[in-house]
Formats: structure tokens, C-alpha cells, sequence
């Protein structure tokens, strides 16, 4: 009988199947799903401990954010809310971003504008809450100029840092190219800094979720942060607890179309090198 | 140092250099003459500014004393007639593919699109890259980055190619493989190419000549060889062994020095 391999014994032998692995995004949507279970639960759990009328469990609030639905309240306080969002956001990014491109970019600028940008950064929005009622009155303006205020440090802030973070060498190799400083701005800076931006705006974006409640806490008849404020008022815990609920996921909603946004236009902004 | 009669295409006459006033001269009395379409290679023990010396004739630093040329014009700045490779690929343009990266020059030179294009794909077609064109920086391997790096260089046509040190970061095989390619293309579009390594065996692979610089501060250049053996050069044989030994001794000697005067500070 002819010697064998030891190579053709093992490759005689018959095929070990292995399991099939289990995908990535399967496991990521398991783990998300036990995650959202278990808060709901705990919730659940902990609200059994207290009144109702104190600590409404999820049940207790879905119920009240479906009859605030059907009442077509809590529709109307979501969109007044992203309204004032919106436009606060967009005017605070409109100024935010070009103004920290040129204090980045130019140190007089940056020297010039500097002590006010750290100063105001530590006064909150809310602070300002009364001084914008008493200057733009108790319509929307004064509101959406707290959004602004919120929105536009952490915008400025992060567009500044980007333009200082721009790599040495990229700014060398467009200088030998004979790129001019307009070309270098245009086609190395702004590019470069995009991504400082967009991280900015995401920040401004969820803080401006959390500014809206206090921009709408008093001198208010409608949004979101008055539905918080005015069921508190009321001991309706429930409608409270809805109104807090809809404002989270509107933030969570907000943050995952920015980025898929960000994906969808700026894709090649946000590679890193 | 002289190129016997044909005009060099870098020169360097009595340089010295200092980052700031009150400082130590980082290079004294620096003279140096590079022929055109030479390939010079500058070695040098750690910190006795070798990448100072690509800087400055790259355009970026200026020296306070003696003077740098290119083709015969004193630098004054970064210009397109000297192309730069960077030691770290951190120079491409990230949000760019490798296309695009290479077009950049182009671009900026007011190219038409297609022109630039079609110059931009022979750029990378010399390099082996054309497969990955459309890739971006991020999606690249090290050597993949470094080869980016030299379409991008090669594609303006610029006389003069500046390399500090393109493939240190690279694994050996990657090198040896970008060391060929590299020969390959100097030969074929007769660049002038000044490259900085601190790899004896990289510089006789490549060089036309080697300039071995003293240890710093006050580096100058301490001897030049020529190198004349026959290309494709390989480590194995024993004239690159010969030639290897005896810039190890002058390295070995430099570095010596500079441990001596250390100890006596």
C-alpha cells in the first residue's frame, strides 16, 4: 500500500462546517433593541414605586403623547419648536462659520474678537432669557435669539480650531504647487476645515434641543419646551413626561438625518488622511 | 563640490542657517553643487539637519548667511520648479482621491480639465497607481500614499525633485519595490533629485552621488562619493559592501564626535 501524505490524510478527512458568524449589523441591532428593553423596563419598574401622578411609567406616557397627538397639540408644539430651532440653528451656523473662518485665518481678526467669544461662552443661553424678552419682546424673535446664542460658540469655536488645525504640509505642497493665498484658503483651507464644522454644528444642533425649553419656559403659548412647562404646571406628569420623550427623539431623529446628511453631501470631507 | 563647468541646479555657497537670532547655526558654512538630472542623495547622523537643508531649498526656511540657488536663481520661496515629496503622506489632500490629488497641481495652474486629467492619469500610470485612482488617502496603503505623492510631484514637470526621506516609513519590501520604480523614473524623465536619507544602503542604491553631512549644530557637508556601480544595484555584491563600510565609518564618526561634544557640554 502506497505511503500517504500527511497533507492527503487531512485533506481526506471530511470538511469541519463551521457556523455562519453572525453579521455585524445583526448584533449591533440586538444589542440596540435589549438596550431600548431594558430602559423600558427599568422604567417601568421604577415608576411602580411612586404615583403615578409623580413618575408616569412608559406606558402612562405613551398614552398621553397619543392623546396629545389626537388632539393635534403636540404636533403643532413640535413644529413651532423645530421652527424656532431651525432658524436659530441656521442663523447661528450663517454667523458662526464665517466668522470663525476669518478669525482662524487672520489674527487680527482673532485678537479683535477673541476676549468677547470666551467671554459670552460662559454666560448660558438661559441667562439671557429675561434681557431677550425685554429687548425683542415675548414674540418669537427673543426665542429664536437664544437658539442663536447657543448655536453659535460651539459652531465659531469649532470652524476657528479647524482653521488652525490645517496639516503644515498641506499648506506647503499648494505653496509649491504656486498656489496663491486666495487658492490656498479656498481649495485647502476651507476643505480642511469642513470637518470641524460639521462637528461644531452637530454639538450647536443638540444643544439647541435643550436651549428651546428654556427659550420657551416663560412668555410662551405653544412649543414643546411651553408643553413641558405648562403640564408641570398642571401636575399632568404624563403629558410632561410625553413632551420630554418627543423632544429627546426629535434630538435623536435631528442628529441621525444631520449625519446622514453629512455622509450624503460631505462624504470626502469627513475621510480622514 | 563644483559640477565642472555645467551650470548646477541646486547650489549652496557659504549657507548658514539658525531658526532664530540667538540660537546655534544649525548648518556653517553649508556648500554644495548638484549637476542637473543628478540624483544626489544627502546622508547624515540623526539631527544634523538634513531635513533643514530640503527645507531651505525647498523655499520653506530661509538662510541667514552665504546663498541658495536653483537653476541658477537665488530661493526665495516655494515655487513649481521644485517639486516636493514629504517624509509623511499627511501632505495629501484627504478629502481628494488619488486622482484629484494629483490633478491638484494642475488645477492650480489653470489646466484645463480634461488636460489636466489626462495628465494626471500618465502621472499615475508611471507610479502603478491607475487601478486605484479614484481611491482616497485614507483608503491607501503607506506605499500606495508615498507613490500619490510622487505622481503628484512628477505631474508639473518641475525640474528639480525634493524627497525627505519618502519611504522611512515604509516596510522593506515596500521600499525596495519603490526604490526600483523610483530609479526607473529618474532615469526615464532626468529630473534633478535631491533626497534625503539617514539609510546608507537606500543611498548607494539610488544615488548618483552620496554627500555625507558632519553631526550637528554647524553641520556642513563632510565628503562626497560618487557612486558608478552598475545599476540595478543590489546589496549582495562587493563593491556596495566596500563603499557601505566606509560611509558607515565617516557616520560612526560623526556620531561619535557629536556624543563627545555632548558629554563635554
Amino acid at each position: 500500500m502506497p505511503q500517504r501524505f500527511v497533507s492527503e490524510q487531512v485533506l481526506s478527512r471530511p470538511a469541519v462546517v463551521m457556523p455562519r458568524p453572525i453579521s455585524p449589523r445583526w448584533c449591533a441591532l440586538a444589542a440596540g433593541s435589549a438596550s431600548i428593553a431594558a430602559f423600558v423596563l427599568l422604567w417601568q419598574l421604577a415608576s411602580m414605586r411612586e404615583a403615578t401622578i409623580l413618575f408616569p411609567g412608559p406606558l402612562a406616557t405613551i398614552h398621553a403623547a397619543v392623546v396629545l397627538l389626537r388632539e393635534g397639540v403636540l404636533s403643532q408644539d413640535v413644529l413651532i419648536s423645530l421652527m424656532r430651532i431651525g432658524v436659530g440653528f441656521i442663523a447661528g451656523v450663517a454667523v458662526g462659520v464665517p466668522l470663525g473662518l476669518a478669525m482662524g485665518a487672520f489674527r487680527p481678526i482673532r485678537i479683535f474678537f477673541e476676549p468677547y467669544i470666551q467671554f459670552f461662552r460662559f454666560v448660558p443661553a438661559i441667562a439671557w432669557l429675561i434681557p431677550a424678552i425685554l429687548w425683542f419682546g415675548i414674540g418669537e424673535l427673543s426665542k429664536i435669539f437664544l437658539i442663536f446664542y447657543t448655536t453659535i460658540f460651539l459652531v465659531l469655536l469649532n470652524t476657528m480650531i479647524g482653521v488652525s488645525s490645517v496639516r503644515r504640509n498641506q499648506m506647503r505642497a499648494a505653496q509649491c504647487f504656486g498656489a496663491n493665498a486666495w487658492q490656498r484658503y479656498v481649495w485647502v483651507v476651507l476643505p480642511a476645515t469642513m470637518p470641524y464644522v460639521l462637528t461644531g454644528m452637530r454639538l450647536a444642533m443638540g444643544n439647541s434641543f435643550a436651549a428651546v425649553v428654556g427659550a420657551e419656559l416663560i412668555a410662551s403659548e405653544r412649543g414643546i419646551g411651553f408643553l413641558i412647562v405648562d403640564s408641570w404646571m398642571w401636575l399632568a406628569a404624563d403629558r410632561m413626561f410625553a413632551g420630554m420623550l418627543t423632544l429627546g427623539l426629535l434630538g435623536v431623529l435631528a442628529d441621525y438625518l444631520f449625519q446622514a446628511l453629512s455622509r450624503l453631501c460631505a462624504r470626502r470631507y469627513l475621510m480622514r488622511g | 563640490m563644483s559640477t565642472g563647468g555645467v551650470a548646477a541646479a541646486m547650489s549652496w555657497r557659504n549657507a548658514d542657517f539658525q531658526f532664530a537670532p540667538g540660537t546655534p547655526l544649525i548648518l556653517k558654512n553649508f556648500s554644495l553643487e548638484i549637476r542637473p538630472g543628478e540624483f544626489f542623495l544627502l546622508l547624515g547622523p540623526s539631527g544634523c539637519g538634513k531635513t533643514t537643508v530640503m527645507n531651505i531649498q525647498a523655499g520653506f526656511e530661509q538662510v541667514v548667511r552665504g546663498e541658495v540657488l536653483a537653476d541658477a536663481r537665488a530661493v526665495r520661496g516655494p515655487g513649481r520648479d521644485r517639486a516636493v515629496v514629504f517624509q509623511d503622506s499627511d501632505s495629501l489632500y484627504s478629502w481628494l482621491t488619488a486622482l484629484e490629488n494629483v490633478e491638484f497641481p494642475l488645477r492650480v495652474a489653470g489646466i484645463a480639465k480634461r488636460e489636466r486629467r489626462e495628465q494626471a492619469h500618465k502621472a499615475l500610470r508611471m507610479v502603478g497607481l491607475e487601478t486605484h485612482e479614484h481611491k482616497y488617502p485614507s483608503e491607501l496603503s503607506g506605499g500606495m500614499k508615498q507613490r500619490t505623492q510622487l505622481a503628484r510631484a512628477l505631474v508639473l514637470d518641475s525640474p528639480i525633485l525634493l524627497m525627505d526621506e519618502p519611504f522611512a516609513a515604509l516596510d522593506a519590501q515596500t521600499r525596495t519595490i519603490l526604490q526600483d520604480d523610483l530609479v526607473r523614473i529618474s532615469m526615464r524623465t532626468k529630473r534633478t533629485i535631491l533626497f534625503i536619507t539617514h539609510d546608507i544602503a537606500e543611498a548607494i542604491t539610488l544615488a548618483d552621488r552620496i554627500g555625507v553631512m558632519t553631526a550637528g549644530p554647524e553641520s556642513a557637508i563632510k565628503e562626497i562619493f560618487e557612486v558608478t556601480l552598475p545599476r540595478p544595484r543590489r546589496r549582495g555584491s562587493p563593491a556596495f559592501g566596500e563603499l557601505y563600510d566606509r560611509i558607515q565609518a565617516i557616520l560612526a564618526d560623526e556620531v561619535q564626535r557629536a556624543l563627545r561634544r555632548e558629554d563635554s557640554l
